[in-house]
């Protein structure tokens, strides 16, 4: 999901967004600044035949480009908007994509075209970017009427859409025409004829449909993704969306073969799928084929071709902790941590994760390994009948030192982390998120 | 993690009595510990996953007793605490009367258990809220939802759940101090 990020004050944003907008406010009312991706030859209608054709391949681009997770509200109806999207500046609301009339019902193939790759809905209404069309910018036209045929057959639903809680001048739909002329990219990205097929399909699942850099790459102050650090991780609602460049991919453990698993199955050495991550390979990746999501892989690791065997990364070395802290985490493990997840780390199957060779280890940032401790996940599904239980909020019995100590010691032994985690961060991430009682 | 097992001395209060310093090693769970070690057979092995709450055993401290899983909780993580356990409930009079705690009254009269299985973790869990709401009575209209949170987590394989959570009801709406107007 795009737009989420917390880190950069929103008055700044503002400020920005607000100056940006006076200055372009003639140029953009004249609309010679909106360049559109889209071909003239959209123009033309396709036939019902041509409609019905194409619909079951949408089905599959629906799913690769992950629309159901935000354009159907939990327990709502499909495709028909209403989850709500946190941004720093209010909250969105995903819309109605069924084809009624509160939908896209009434909306042209190019229409759909329009709004799927240049972000501008019928009648020139800007969509806010929370809606990833920076990336689907770079969907083939095919692909495009596959979804619009795809969409157009589900069944109607007649469900309004809710408005967006955004404060001035967020709520400024035009101001997004100077975004979209700094931040939306002219060109559409062309297979490089010096790569392998596999690599530019791979690429084009990651960076267009997959749209992963949504939330993997880190944005700048104007809340576009900075291209020059494209998927080098961000920090999304106090977590580590990580870095899924090769070098990131090999600090978790991943390797290409076991990545291209991970997608399908949400499961591998290196943990579950959690947060919205998890959310992703729910509703998208485990329907996507294995040739995708093996092209997707090797895409991420720079590879023409998956290695003939898994090349696991080797394991990092254990950082030195002093042997008090050392001391004080192996106590509220065992006490703690290793009736689920085994006495060294190794997690039980269908029921808890290994963290001895857990991501959460070996990214960057604790937040999400200080989180799931103090608040607990939630009973996953995953595909094919897996399934982890539920893990129980910590924070009424770990207080900030100890949990810091735990966190630090886990990172360093198994992560190779040198850096403690203090109290402090500790006391930060407790702040805000209240356990939920109710595991 | 290192192939000798560790082993280091426990002390702890259970039931009001001092027991240890006892030798245990470090990974057993507070569950073998109360089974193998101290014949407190009450509290149950149920999915030794943290899921059902056959284990739980009631953790004394100063803010009011904490419901525990002791299935997947390490015994020395006790360490100088103080735990009551099924068998600590019910009193035994002078002239060898049992007379059971208020909670197990209620099960027994609203027939609240069928094989029994979960019955030690849901005393365990009716009585931690049931002194809970002594130190912190609740509205009558909120008695259904702090007893369905008190009980949800439990796991009843007989599904005597609509009996176990009445009976807790009836006792907290009739125990004077737990509700106010």
């Amino acid at each position: 999901m795009a737009f989420l990020p917390l880190s950069t004050p929103a008055r700044r944003i503002g400020a920005l967004l607000a100056a940006t907008g006076l200055v372009a406010a003639g140029l953009l009312a004249s609309g010679v600044l909106e360049r559109s991706a889209v071909a003239r030859d959209v123009e033309t209608p396709l036939t019902p035949e041509a409609m019905k054709a194409l619909a079951p391949q949408g089905a599959k681009v629906a799913a690769a480009a992950d629309c159901f997770a935000c354009h159907t509200a939990r327990g709502g109806a499909p495709w028909a908007g209403g989850l709500p999207l946190e941004t720093p500046f209010g909250i969105i609301h995903a819309t109605n994509i069924s084809p009624s009339a509160e939908g896209i019902g009434g909306w042209s193939r190019a229409a759909f075209h329009r709004a799927i790759r240049d972000g501008i809905a019928p009648g020139g209404r800007h969509l806010y970017p929370a809606m990833p069309y920076t990336s689907y910018r770079g969907l083939s036209p095919e692909d495009v009427d596959a979804l619009y045929a795809y969409l157009m057959t589900r069944p109607p639903v007649a469900v309004a859409n809710k408005a967006n809680t955004l404060p001035f001048p967020f709520d400024q739909r035009w101001t997004l025409a100077a975004w979209n002329f700094l931040n939306l990219p002219a060109e559409v990205a062309e297979p490089d004829p010096a790569r392998s097929p596999l690599w530019n399909r791979g690429r084009y699942v990651a960076e267009a449909l997959g749209h992963c850099g949504e939330c993997h790459t880190p944005r700048n102050a104007l809340q576009a993704m900075r291209s020059g650090a494209a998927l080098q991780g961000a920090v999304i609602e106090g977590i580590e969306a990580p870095d899924i460049t090769p070098s990131g991919l090999r600090r978790m453990g991943f390797e290409p073969h076991g990545l291209a698993r991970f997608m399908a199955k949400g499961l591998s050495p290196q943990g579950g799928a959690t947060h919205q991550m998890f959310d992703v390979v729910h509703f998208s990746t485990q329907h996507m084929d294995a040739a995708d999501l093996a092209a997707l892989s090797a895409y991420l690791f720079d590879r023409d071709a998956l290695p003939a065997e898994p090349e696991t990364p080797p394991a990092p070395a254990p950082a030195a902790v002093p042997q008090a802290v050392s001391l004080r985490a192996r106590a509220t493990y065992a006490g703690l941590c290793a009736g689920c997840h085994g006495q060294a780390g190794e997690g039980i199957p269908h029921v808890s994760v290994p963290l001895r060779t857990n991501t959460a280890m070996r990214v960057a940032n604790p937040g999400g390994l200080l989180r799931a401790i103090l608040v607990g996940l939630p009973a996953q599904r995953f595909p094919g009948h897996e399934r982890m239980e539920a893990m129980p909020p910590f924070a009424a019995l770990i207080d900030d030192a100890a949990l810091a100590d735990l966190a630090t010691w886990m990172r360093a032994e198994w992560g190779g982390q040198d850096k403690a985690v203090t109290p402090e961060a500790v006391a930060r991430q407790r702040e805000g998120l209240r356990a939920d009682a109710s595991h | 993690m290192s192939a000798a097992i560790e082993i280091r001395d426990l002390t702890l209060r259970v039931n009001g009595e001092p027991v240890g310093p006892i030798p245990v090693p470090v990974g057993t769970s507070l569950l073998d510990v109360l089974h193998e070690w101290l014949g407190l057979t009450g509290s149950r092995m149920g999915c030794g996953q943290g899921i059902c709450h056959a284990c739980t055993v009631m953790l004394d401290e100063e803010t009011g007793p904490r419901e525990m899983r002791t299935c997947i909780t390490g015994a020395h993580w006790f360490e100088g605490k103080s735990i009551r356990t099924v068998e600590g409930h019910a009193r035994t009079e002078p002239d060898g009367t049992v007379v059971l705690s208020p909670v197990q009254q209620a099960f027994v009269e609203n027939f609240a258990f069928q094989c029994g299985y979960c019955t030690p973790g849901f005393v365990t869990g009716a009585s931690v809220l049931i002194e809970t709401l002594k130190r912190k009575p609740v509205r009558r209209d909120e008695v259904e939802r702090v007893v369905t949170d008190a009980l949800d987590p439990h796991i009843c394989r007989c599904t005597g759940y609509v009996r176990y959570h009445q009976a807790v009801r009836d006792l907290v709406l009739a125990t004077p101090g737990l509700t106010i107007a």
